[in-house]
């Protein structure tokens, strides 16, 4: 039951970039895409089930004083095998998100599930917790991506949605920085209108 | 101190592990990624030199500095320029190079076969990492590097600075990058003397007239 | 290795060996890690701090301070120890590990020094210097500057340069967010929302600067 709980807490009631506005830098510097939205999503949620893991696994053998230093360290691992066997195995993928990967390190969501859940709960908690907040993520991603390859490129996933003609004169600004930021505004102000319409209904 | 010296320890043992696993990695994954970065090279050579002469057999070799007095050769960054041949027969039909230039956010690699009057017959886009929907439309040949098939250093220019070619909607500065690196490789093999005029030009003029 | 040859291989660029020390393109760096390439509002770096230290001024300069600081102490550690250590090595593939590492401990040191010697440095800066290790505009430079193959020279330039940037764009925008007080905001944007919307004009404003510099 509280596995559940754990589990769907980051898809919705704590949406990590929604809500807790965490991890932003990789949130907004690769949903120029869906397809790099869903990579980067896959690649992070990986990360974050493995530093979750291992963090629980030893939460009661690493000393509180160094904690921070030692999460670091093993999420860096974890960032940096994803990016060697990913070279390895899937060279594809790894070309178009290859310069995303090494910024996983730095994505405040996986430090903070580390210092704020896994390192006091039991591991399948913090398992759960790590796949909830990777799939919360990476739908967050998918949402903005999905705005922006839309409006600036006029495509879907690379699938030609918006016709030719929408193509050669599209939005450039949505996929642009500024795009970015203006988009989740609107998107977070979306989701604000939702709470308070929550609230006054109880 | 007794402490500290135990949480160094911790430390030291939590970052040991860490490198320990990352190298055991590293040793399986290392040679994989040369074979395929070496693999993928020699694609996109075989592609650009196809447009040369549409033949498999077509055979590479890098030119050293020894046999060229070229003082671009030697430097792997600026300017490595592969010899084409068709086997047995040894004699160059072209050249094949990588062009490297500093794009909007990305270091564009542009690898480009070249005849021997100095034309150029094929381009790919090898890497980037611009803008998606707007630089990164570079790797559509359509776009751009198609324009540059048939022109030779000096052509080679866009329609701002003076030339023919137009730039790509939007990023002119994706694209000045493009055509100005291949534009310096070409000039720095004129410089060095690797391309012929005379018999050769008729030769591939034909050759490109029956693609 | 003797003393000489080590700052001759520091003042040289590694490995790809492109020109020594040239003005116009350290101009050009300059420009671009300020402007055309903010880290803030072009790179996606720092967004953290950004949004989170932008609501007063005083602490707006107090944390771009503390960050071109650190920003360049962890960039001559980053390159020194990649480019003297890891790469005769072989290690290249430590280099996530080691700057992050780098990094976290000389913010540790910079406080313990700061507290020591300089106890008003450390009260304007001291709050903001654990936030930082978390700044992925700190890693960001570090890793940035090994994938240019910039010397030392260059990479220290860019860091500098890197940290002026984040540091104009956060004082901008908690000048903005003052006055943004005063504002009639619509609830739904109240807020980070708003910020982010502040944030994207002034991204659409620093897009003017592409191009400058070549």
């Amino acid at each position: 039951m509280s596995l559940m709980k754990d589990l769907t807490n980051g898809i919705y009631k704590e949406n990590p970039v929604f809500k807790l506005a965490l991890g932003m830098c990789p949130f907004l510097a690769v949903t120029t895409s869906v397809e790099n939205a869903l990579g980067m999503g896959a690649a992070a949620t990986f990360v974050l089930i493995a530093s979750n893991f291992l963090v629980s696994l030893f939460r009661n053998l690493i000393p509180s004083k160094v904690r921070i230093p030692c999460y670091i360290v093993i999420i860096a691992t974890f960032v940096t095998l994803v990016d060697m066997v990913m070279h390895a195995y899937l060279p594809a993928l790894h070309k178009s998100l290859g310069i995303f990967i090494p910024l996983i390190v730095v994505n405040c969501i996986i430090l903070g599930r580390a210092e704020g859940f896994a390192n006091r709960h039991p591991v399948l908690n913090s398992v759960a917790d790590g796949i909830g907040m990777g799939i919360g993520f990476t739908m967050a991603m998918v949402v903005l991506a999905t705005f922006r390859e839309l409006l600036g490129n006029g495509t879907w996933l690379n699938m030609d949605v918006l016709g030719s003609a929408f193509q050669n004169q599209p939005l450039l600004i949505a996929i642009l920085a500024p795009g970015a930021f203006i988009l989740l505004s609107f998107i977070m102000g979306f989701f604000k209108i939702l709470e308070t319409r929550k609230g006054g209904c109880q | 101190m007794i402490e500290m010296l135990k949480l160094g320890l911790v430390l030291m043992l939590v970052a040991l592990i860490a490198a320990v696993a990352l190298s055991l990695v590293n040793s399986r994954t290392a040679p994989l990624i040369e074979i395929q970065q070496e693999l993928e090279k020699q694609n996109a050579m075989s592609e650009a030199a196809a447009s040369l002469m549409p033949d498999d057999s077509l055979a590479f070799d890098s030119l050293s500095i020894d046999n060229l007095e070229n003082p671009y050769a030697s430097c792997d960054e600026l300017l490595q320029v592969v010899k084409v041949f068709l086997p047995p027969d040894t004699s160059r039909i072209g050249y094949v190079f990588i062009a490297y230039g500093k794009g909007y956010s990305s270091t564009i690699q542009t690898m480009v076969a070249t005849r021997m009057d100095g034309r150029v017959s094929g381009t790919i886009i090898l890497n980037q990492q611009e803008t998606p929907g707007l630089g990164a439309n570079i790797v559509k040949p359509s776009r751009l590097i198609d324009h540059l098939i048939g022109m030779n250093g000096q052509e080679c220019l866009l329609k701002k600075d003076g030339g023919t070619i137009d730039a790509m909607t939007g990023c002119t500065i994706t694209s000045r990058t493009v055509v100005n690196s291949v534009r310096q490789g070409l000039e720095d093999m004129n410089e060095a003397g690797l391309f012929s005029d005379e018999i050769a030009v008729d030769e591939e003029h034909t050759e490109g007239g029956s693609e | 290795m003797n003393a000489s040859a080590i700052m001759s291989m520091l003042l040289a660029a590694p490995s790809s060996g492109n020109q020594g020390f040239d003005l116009g393109r350290m101009m050009a760096i300059i420009i671009a890690a300020i402007f055309v390439n903010n880290f803030v509002l072009s790179r996606f770096l720092g967004i953290c701090p950004f949004i989170g230290v932008s609501k007063q001024l005083d602490s707006a300069i107090g944390m771009g301070a503390a960050v071109i600081f650190v920003m360049t102490l962890a960039t001559l550690g980053s390159w020194s120890v990649y480019n003297l250590l890891l790469v005769p090595m072989n290690l290249g593939y430590l280099k996530t590990i080691v700057f992050i590492l780098i990094i976290a401990s000389l913010v540790q040191l910079v406080e313990m020094i700061l507290q020591k010697f300089s106890p008003s440095l450390y009260r304007a800066l001291g709050i903001f210097l654990p936030l930082i290790t978390t700044n992925c505009a700190i890693l960001g430079v570090a890793v940035l500057n090994i994938d240019e193959k910039y010397s030392l020279g260059y990479s220290l330039v860019n860091a500098i340069a890197a940290g002026i940037g984040f540091t104009l764009a956060l004082i901008l925008m908690a000048g903005l967010r003052q006055r943004l007080e005063l504002a009639d905001v619509p609830p739904a944007l109240r807020g980070k929302p708003m910020a982010f919307l502040i944030a994207g004009v002034m991204s659409i404003a620093f897009l003017g600067f592409a191009g400058l510099g070549g």
